[in-house]
């Protein structure tokens, strides 16, 4: 374990640096806009509500806040704090919700939906891909243009798709929601059962643009590594192709992870997208629900929490390549 | 032409490596042939080492994966044999090939080693692979003993074996490299430019280390392929070069150094700087023009373009391999005496 | 430089992926020429109208009329009226009026109008039948009168004087108008959308539209990334260290947050489809710059390069001539795929509703956006986002096919 120390501390200090960055960022951007935003976001969305003095509540619980009578810095300090009490203040559009109960309802689904899916995704990819690398001729042949074509679709497109097709069409899947309308969450048998109807479809729209993707990234890793050096040399000695085969996927892996972490982002967003498509009451659907509703605390909190989630996920990856890739600890070990 | 009288001599000795006639080609995209190994045959005797120079692109290295009978396109075997301890391997069932002839009979160096080595895998265990490819039956112990005791005898540390080829320097890894080659000790070693991407000291150990194998008994025979001409001199016994694909001069290396018969050996001799006491005189030379391109080989003599003393008749007329007397041949239209002949007015024009 | 030319094109992949793109950009600007309604221009009262040709009824009255005869005619007409819901209960009565069941087909118009007007009476009392239900069998008698009888309609007109309605002309059944005679015909062959705009038209604006985001947000990125690259890879040292850092950066923030976060920021009014366009490009430059410093790191070391640098040529110099020739393969593959992400990048905006303002021109994330919020995909109206989604796909598609045939050109090792 030791030799780990100094790439574990230095990939926290990179993951610091980030969050202090992506901090930064959630705060300053929106507040880049000219005019006061509080009051511009509480005049937008005070034209739905007639509740006057909910609006005077909002617009005062909001100020005292985030203190945006304050100068920036100080106000930057105190949304740094309030985000760690999970204190994002009330939510504009599920007035009186506050931004944080909000969002701990759906970031679970979230969750629960979009790792397993992306994971899953990635195994299956990985594996189709080296398949094709290896045995070529057929399958690649088949393979490959599948696989373009799949990871073209947009995660939306193979989500609506499948949508089409599965729910309203075969009328094997529910077409929205979590679960059914009339059930109340709890941890019956029917609620479960539900929930786990209402998943297949989201999930396996993600899974499926992921398995494109990867596909085609680990066929052409391994068809790299396929034509390395060592693997003409292991052959001369006479080693059998199978185990060649096994080392060449070993090492074509290991990109692939990196990979993995690299792209996580641009996956998690996709994700979003497909839950949106399937009304599932995850992140996605909250934040289309507080766009249209100009709700800017809950928005703010949204991505804030999906960007810190990807960082912790590729934080994650990271550390366990270093577990995995013994150059690494090779490397340490002196 | 061939001296009758001593040829059943020389075939006593039965050698370790045959190859009659072999041709290969590589098959482009466009579906034209590239005979990169034309009519190449060599044969190689136990404790002797033989040489094969020539410029990059003449088919030595193509020549060396087809002696491994590494066939994978683009690269396809056309004609001949390849005939080790015996045993034409040329028709040989693949799976057969792998388990007793590769590494355990022929051995091949690749040209870098540095990328020869699998990066995430510890020397140790590849040769436990490479032993166990071959014999399945040797214990783990008895795989470390053979590792640490080659390796040392070989002049490396033993520490190298639990290491991963990223912590190895350059130098270290082709040394690495030629020990794992020797392991099982197999009878003929074929080193492809085993010493190009080093440095000279490192060169000089690589170098050492190869003459010790034979020495200690660890190979029988070797081919070393290189484009350094002066190496062969101090390393082999005989030397071959080869030009476009075509054996053109064959003759022991003091022969082939301070005797060549083939224009273009002749041509690449007068190119080294060579500190030898017989050269020192000579002036250096270089050849100029390049190989033909073999998509379109020519129909004449492949050296026709390039040679000084080419004649009407050597563009048109196919040339054969010449043997004479002591084991040597040539490729030329000219006889031994005419071909001499034509170098002696040379010298003599030059020195007026 | 032939040679390479003479190998892409001879690349089966790049030639299909080039053909369905320019086959998308022929359509782009040959069918506004041809075809010149407004795209958003509303032209249907109601919502998702199927695809079809629509005839205008008044004035086809109005039409030359000629007279043909038709052998299936009546069965088409009667065909047409009787809905399965219909055919179901017809057989229901029959049934329970004591025909065996299986001499009913209900598939067979005229066999079950036959055996209908044979054994239909209104008068019958069928035991469990609700008065409602009597009164849709008595409904669906008198319909099916009005269809099997063989006279025409009349058409009537009021007086202008006497207010009373006057018989003007009549429409027999067997009278036939020329659709090209009739003055208003339009034809939507993928209906309209839940505003009523047609869909054709507007989908061939917004890949158009599209397209050009594409291209905006692709030239910004690949610049952007170009530059970043070049200096960080060719210059090293502190300017690689700060660039490498932000990049970084950007890497592990999801993109698609920051465009979120940014798109809002800026606000409804500022969000013009070029905005729109540069901002994706200001935040995609990430994967392209590290694409671009790899390889500019691996030919550092060229010697053509030290070369140059020992006759004394600037930087500039230097980047502009001897490096960027060997990486312009590599810039051009990954333009492309710049391109097809921001078509990409811009949809998934729009579909969340942050992308270029709706009341303009249309996106194809636009597009996609009104399907799903008027539930198109769950009503069935497949033609509001299914013809999207196709040509989505198509664009992205075609590129990245023209990109894998680039990559096999330039790598040998990919190739099949």
């Amino acid at each position: 374990m030791e030799g780990y120390r100094k790439y574990f501390l230095s990939k926290l200090l990179w993951f610091s640096v980030t969050l202090v960055f992506a901090f930064m960022l959630n705060f300053i951007l929106p507040r880049l806009m000219p005019g006061d935003p509080v009051r511009a976001m509480v005049s937008r969305m005070a034209q739905g509500m007639t509740n006057a003095t909910g609006v005077q509540a909002i617009y005062q619980q909001y100020t005292e806040l985030f203190g945006t009578n304050k100068p920036m810095l100080e106000q930057f300090f105190i949304y740094v704090k309030n985000v760690f009490h999970g204190d994002f203040g009330f939510s504009f559009s599920a007035y009186p919700r506050t931004v944080a109960s909000v969002i701990k309802a759906s970031i679970w689904w979230t969750i629960c939906l979009q790792f397993p899916a992306i994971i899953v995704g990635w195994l299956i990819g990985n594996t189709l891909g080296a398949l094709a690398a290896y045995l070529r001729k057929g399958f690649d042949k088949v393979l490959m243009p599948v696989s373009i074509f799949v990871s073209n679709f947009p995660a939306f497109g193979m989500a609506v798709i499948l949508l089409v097709i599965f729910g309203v069409g075969l009328k094997w899947f529910p077409t929205s929601g979590g679960y059914g309308f009339d059930l109340i969450p709890s941890f019956t048998w029917s609620f479960m059962w539900s929930v786990i109807v209402h998943y297949q479809l989201p999930f396996w729209s993600i899974v499926l643009i992921a398995i494109g993707g990867q596909a085609i990234g680990m066929r052409s890793m391994s068809i790299y590594e396929l034509n390395a050096d060592y693997v003409k040399y292991s052959r001369f000695m006479g080693i059998k192709d199978r185990k060649i085969v096994g080392y060449v996927f070993r090492n074509a892996m290991l990109p692939q992870i990196t990979g993995l972490a690299l792209s996580i982002g641009t996956m998690v967003g996709g994700a979003l997208v497909a839950e949106i498509i399937f009304s599932y009451p995850g992140l996605g659907y909250t934040m289309l629900n507080a766009v249209m509703g100009q709700d800017y605390p809950l928005i703010s909190a949204a991505t804030l929490i999906i960007t810190l989630m990807v960082l912790i996920a590729t934080f994650l990856i990271e550390i366990l390549y270093g577990f995995i890739d013994p150059r690494i600890k090779a490397a340490q070990a002196d | 032409m061939k001296d009758v009288a001593l040829e059943w001599v020389i075939d006593m000795k039965i050698p370790r490596l045959e190859v009659k006639e072999l041709t290969t080609k590589y098959i482009t995209r466009f579906q034209e042939n590239i005979y990169a190994v034309d009519h190449v045959s060599l044969k190689v005797e136990d404790g002797k080492s033989l040489g094969i120079a020539g410029e990059s692109g003449c088919g030595k290295s193509t020549l060396a994966l087809s002696l491994m009978g590494y066939y994978f396109p683009p690269l396809h075997y056309t004609s001949g044999e390849i005939i080790i301890d015996g045993r034409n391997i040329s028709g040989m069932d693949p799976d057969d090939v792998r388990k007793s002839i590769l590494g355990t009979e022929i051995a091949y160096i690749p040209q870098s080693a540095m990328n020869a080595l699998n990066p995430t895998q510890k020397i140790i265990n590849f040769i436990e692979d490479v032993v166990q490819a071959h014999d399945p039956y040797k214990t783990k112990k008895e795989v470390h003993d053979l590792a640490r005791s080659s390796f040392e005898t070989l002049g490396l540390p033993a520490e190298v074996l639990q290491k991963y080829p990223v912590e190895l320097s350059g130098g270290m890894k082709q040394r690495t490299v030629i020990a794992v080659s020797v392991i099982l000790s197999p009878k003929v070693l074929i080193a492809d430019e085993p010493s190009s991407a080093l440095d000279v000291t490192s060169q000089k150990m690589v170098i050492k280390m190869l003459k010790n194998l034979m020495e200690n008994g660890f190979i029988k025979s070797m081919i070393f392929i290189t484009h350094e001409l002066p190496l062969l001199y101090n390393v082999t016994d005989d030397i071959m070069v080869m030009y476009a694909g075509q054996i053109v001069e064959k003759a022991t290396a003091k022969e082939a150094v301070f005797d060549p018969l083939h224009p273009y050996a002749k041509g690449l001799m007068g190119s080294i700087i060579v500190p030898e006491s017989g050269l020192r005189n000579t002036k250096l030379t270089a050849i100029p023009g390049v190989p033909p391109n073999l998509k379109n080989p020519p129909s004449g003599c492949h050296f026709a373009d390039r040679c000084k003393y080419v004649m009407p008749e050597c563009k048109v007329t196919s040339v054969g391999l010449r043997e004479i007397f002591g084991g040597r041949a040539y490729r030329c239209i000219l006889s031994e005496g005419e071909l001499r002949e034509v170098y002696s007015k040379e010298a003599y024009q030059n020195a007026r | 430089m032939k040679h390479t030319l003479k190998q892409v094109f001879h690349s089966g992949k790049f030639i299909v992926g080039l053909s369905i793109f320019v086959a998308m950009l022929l359509i782009v600007i040959v069918y506004p020429l041809i075809v010149k309604y407004p795209p958003l221009e509303i032209i249907a009262r109601g919502t998702f109208f199927p695809p079809g040709i629509y005839v205008n009824v008044y004035d086809s009255i109005g039409s030359p009329k000629y007279t043909l005869n038709l052998d299936n005619a009546a069965a088409n007409r009667i065909a047409s009226k009787l809905s399965d819901a219909d055919r179901t209960a017809i057989k229901e009565w029959l049934v329970a009026d004591g025909i065996p069941e299986n001499q009913i087909d209900i598939t067979d118009t005229k066999s079950l109008l036959d055996l209908w007007a044979n054994n239909y009476d209104p008068t019958k009392e069928v035991s469990g039948m609700t008065l409602a239900k009597q009164r849709y069998y008595q409904r669906l008698d008198t319909s099916l009168r009005g269809i099997l009888s063989t006279e025409g309609v009349s058409i009537a007109a009021k007086n202008a004087q006497t207010g009373a309605l006057e018989e003007v002309g009549s429409v027999a059944q067997t009278d036939y108008a020329n659709v090209s005679q009739v003055p208003n015909v339009r034809v939507l062959p993928l209906g309209t959308d839940n505003f009523g705009r047609d869909v054709l038209t507007e989908l061939v604006k917004a890949t158009s539209v599209s397209l050009q985001i594409g291209l905006v947000a692709g030239t910004v990125a690949t610049l952007i990334g170009l530059t970043l690259g070049l200096l960080a890879g060719y210059i090293g040292g502190l300017v690689d260290d700060i660039i490498m850092f932000f990049t970084n950066l950007f890497t592990v923030i999801p993109t698609f947050v920051l465009l979120i976060l940014i798109s809002f920021s800026i606000g409804q009014e500022h969000r013009g489809a070029f905005t729109i366009a540069v901002v994706i490009g200001f935040t995609s430059w990430v994967w392209t710059t590290r694409a671009v410093r790899a390889q500019v790191l691996s030919l550092r070391n060229r010697d053509h390069i030290n070369l140059s640098k020992l006759s004394g040529h600037s930087i500039v110099h230097i980047i502009l001539y001897d490096v960027l020739p060997y990486i312009a393969s590599y810039v051009v593959m990954a333009y492309i795929l710049q391109i097809s992400s921001g078509i990409l990048t811009e949809a998934g905006l729009s579909i969340l509703g942050l992308g270029p303002r709706t009341t303009e021109v249309p996106t194809l994330g636009l597009m996609m956006n009104w399907a799903m919020i008027y539930q198109a995909q769950i009503l069935g109206k497949w033609w509001a986002y299914f013809p999207v989604i196709v040509t989505i796909a198509l664009v992205t598609f075609s590129m990245n096919l023209m990109n894998t045939g680039l990559d096999q050109v330039f790598n040998p090792a990919l190739r099949d």
